[in-house]
Parts: C-alpha cells; structure tokens; sequence
C-alpha cells in the first residue's frame, strides 16, 4: 500500500512506545536506546496483549503482561516464567519496514518497492488525528487521492487510520503557532462538514 | 442460545447490595432483580421467573436448566473465616478473558510488581493440572509463587502456595497459602458474570482467616489488584477468548489456560470465545 506516515520522530523519544493504526491494522511503534526505530503488529505473540503498552530496555521491547521480551528482529528472546529456557524461534512478533525521513515515521505493511516520499523543506510540527475518513480531508483540500499536500505555508500528510477517522501531521515552512491554529480550523472544519 | 451455554450458572447481583429492582445484562439478555435476603428473584425480559440461588454473598441464576446444583466451597463454610464482599468491576473484554487472567501467575511481577510478584522472581515451576470429569471441573494443584506481600496480612516476602479451580465456564475459585495460619487456605473467587461477549462484570468475594485487617482495607487491595488487572485485559486482541490453538503461544507456565480452553471446547462454551482463528 506504500509508505504511510504514522508519526512525528520528535513524538517519538527514545525508550518509548506508542500505539499507532493503519487501515485498521494495530501498530506498536517503538524507539530503541540506540534511538532505532521499529513498527510492529500490536499484539504480543502469547496472549494477544498489545505490545505498545510494553517497556523498552535497551534494543529490545518487552510485553508488559508477561515480560515476554523481543530483539529489534522480532524474534522472543527470554520468556521471564521460564528464565533457563532459549525461546524457539517460531515466536516472533510482526515486524513491518519502518523508516525515519524528513522529520516522520513512516511504515510499510508490505514488502517497500519504493522509499518514503522526499518532503519539501518543512520542520515537522504536530500530528493531529480526525474523525473524517481520510478521503474527506484531501477533497477539503482539493488534493484528491494524494497523501502528501503542500498548501504553500504547510505541508500535510495523511495517514488512514479506519474507515470513519485518520490522523494528519502538518509541516510548517514558516510561523509554527499560525499553522498549528490553522491546521486546528481545518480540523474542526472537516469534522462538522462530515458530521 | 445453545443449552451449553444456557445452562450454568451465573452471578448476577451481591446480595448485600440489593435494595431496589434493577436491570442488568446476562448473556446480552436483559434480566430484572430483586427481593430481599432469602426471597431474591430473578425475571427474564418476558417476566418468567428464573431458578435463583444465594450463596457465596452473591445472587446466582441461569437462563436455562443447569445439570447440576451449584458448585460448592466447603473451606468457605468453615467457622471463624471472614467472608469478604468485594463489590464489582465491569470491564470491556470476554468474560472468559477475565477468568483466563484470574489463573495465571506468571503476570504477577509485571503487572502487580512488588505485591504479588517481584521481577527478580519470575520463574513459574511446573504444577499439576487436571480435568476432573466427575465434577466437571479443571483444577491446577501444587502450583507455587515467591510473593513480596502476598496479601493484606502478610509480612515481608514468602513463597505462596495456590491451587486453582474452575467450576464453571465463568468461575474460578483459588486456594492460597494463608499467611496467619499455615496449614489452612485461604479461599478468593471471581465470579464473572457475562453481560455480553465482550463485556463482563466481575465479582470477586473471598473467605479468609484473617481477624485483624480492616474489612475496608481487605476490599480497597483486592480492588487494588483487579484494577491493574483491567489495563491487561482491555488491551488483548482478538477481545474474544482463542480456543484453537494456532493464535496464541503457551508455554509450561500456561498450563492452567491450556486445560481451561481444552475444557471449554470439550463442553461446547463458546460464549465470549474466537472458535475459528482469525
């Protein structure tokens, strides 16, 4: 389906992990110490918790239920219950490519057949998510089917989270505070028109 | 719905907080509750009055005809044991979720850290599990666990002893090591009871010898401890209990899960459970 952005880097320190979607598909995304990042299926291969709520040490991420802990591979690396046991290899977490470009966090579910979209020169300011479709806020902004909108003071990028909402994180070329306000509006302007 | 489903039965209401009648859900049927102590009843949406019994603090019914009267707890009819009402909390999940939870340990030191388990204390040792087929039950004997503060009347760390025990698709009782008298158990339950597939109010109750603590200070832990329970339980996928194997991943330290989802496919309980994997 192509690279989506599903985050800003800023948003993202290391050492943590959050929960993002794409197209309904749960993501855990995380930060390495090393400041690495990964996007995983959020759900923990045992018992079906999501990895996002998990803990960070080092280059691995541990489920929080049972501290199952995985390498940046995916692959279980210790299983706490069982401290002598070498996990086997079957137990994997789902990795997807993810990639930190132009101040994003971009993932793709299938195999990358291309590299993430080059931004115009913009410093990534906030992401903002919004319950419309994603198609609704392209035609508001007269870019149908297009996922990278330069309006000329701003940039967004659109990222389908399911069918009735979606996330957008807005670059600005210049004055921060005036484009967060506006990407505010249109915000509130695509959700009362979808309403 | 299914008579193996339908007939088992089902808390629904603790007795002492009973005052007027009220609506709840049982299997995403509305029923009607009320009465007083001795004189409880219980009426589908129809107005039939359905079979209701008090026991265990709590008000137990069941939308069909259950094969058998319900389960019993003989340690919680002993003399000089505290019965403790514990309230309820609803939760959004499968009911068999929340049971599922109920008997695992090997969550303990992650999710209730430094209370029931510590993370330099992680390994599970092997334990007995069984599905008694003369009572329709599983039970995990002989399981053991190193607790900072195992419970409200402990004192510094010990290795506790549990035995778990399902007596019905949506109940579970343990048995643990009872810190004031060795020898004896004490005995928690979780009494489920199944609004809808994905949503359940669960009742825990206990019977302890316990003497000494506050009553209120013997509810706020166990409340205590479900609440950290809740943020695990709201957050698995598929919300719906797996019964095939495939989705998930045992190991040795899930073996009571392992026995509960074989049993519960044996017996045909598929509410609240994802029976094709998905």
């Amino acid at each position: 389906m192509g690279w989506v952005a599903v985050g800003l880097g800023n948003d993202l320190r290391s050492g943590m992990a959050m929960p993002a979607r794409i197209d309904g598909v749960d993501l855990a995304l995380w930060r390495a110490v090393s400041g690495a990042v990964h996007a995983w299926g959020d759900r923990c291969p045992h018992r079906g918790m999501r990895l996002s709520q998990g803990f960070v040490r080092g280059e691995t991420l541990s489920c929080i239920y049972h501290g199952w802990q995985y390498d940046s591979d995916g692959g279980c690396s210790y299983i706490p219950a069982h401290p002598d046991l070498v996990p086997p290899k079957s137990i994997c977490a789902t990795t997807y490519d993810c990639i930190e470009s132009g101040g994003l966090i971009w993932v793709e579910l299938d195999a990358p057949t291309s590299k993430p979209p080059m931004l115009p020169d913009a410093a990534a300011l906030r992401s903002l998510q919004i319950a419309a479709p994603v198609d609704d806020v392209a035609a508001f902004l007269e870019a149908p089917d297009q996922s990278v909108i330069d309006t000329g003071d701003a940039v967004v990028v659109l990222q389908p989270t399911d069918k009735a909402s979606c996330m957008i994180h807005v670059l600005a070329r210049q004055n921060p505070k005036q484009t967060s306000r506006w990407a505010e509006t249109l915000r509130k302007q695509i959700e009362e028109k979808a309403a | 719905m299914r008579p193996e489903i339908e007939n088992h039965w089902y808390p629904v209401a603790m007795c002492s907080g009973i005052t007027t009648p009220r609506e709840t859900l049982l299997l995403g049927k509305t029923i009607t509750l009320g009465g007083q102590p001795g004189a409880f009843w219980v009426r589908d949406a129809a107005g039939n009055n359905l079979q209701v019994v008090e026991r265990y603090g709590h008000l137990w019914t069941s939308p069909g005809q259950p094969e058998r009267p319900l389960f019993t707890i003989p340690e919680a009819e002993e003399q000089g044991r505290r019965l403790v009402d514990c309230g309820s909390i609803k939760v959004r999940c499968s009911p068999l979720r929340a049971v599922e939870n109920f008997l695992d340990i090997a969550h303990f030191p992650f999710i209730h850290t430094d209370i029931l388990g510590a993370e330099s204390h992680t390994e599970v040792e092997r334990y007995d599990v069984k599905i008694r087929e003369d009572e329709n039950e599983v039970w995990a004997t002989k399981v053991k666990f190193f607790q900072p503060q195992a419970a409200q009347s402990a004192d510094g760390g010990i290795t506790t002893d549990y035995m778990y025990r399902v007596a019905a698709p949506t109940v579970s009782v343990l048995y643990k090591t009872c810190p004031p008298r060795p020898g004896a158990w004490d005995v928690i339950t979780l009494f489920v009871q199944p609004l809808t597939e994905e949503w359940c109010e669960v009742w825990p109750w206990m019977a302890l010898y316990d003497d000494t603590t506050p009553m209120s200070d013997l509810v706020s832990f166990q409340q205590m401890i479900f609440m950290q329970d809740r943020s695990i339980l709201e957050n698995q996928i598929p919300v719906k209990l797996p019964l095939d194997p495939g989705m998930e991943t045992p190991t040795q330290a899930d073996l009571t899960s392992v026995a509960y989802r074989r049993w519960l496919k044996k017996i045909g309980y598929t509410y609240g459970a994802q029976v094709v994997a998905a």
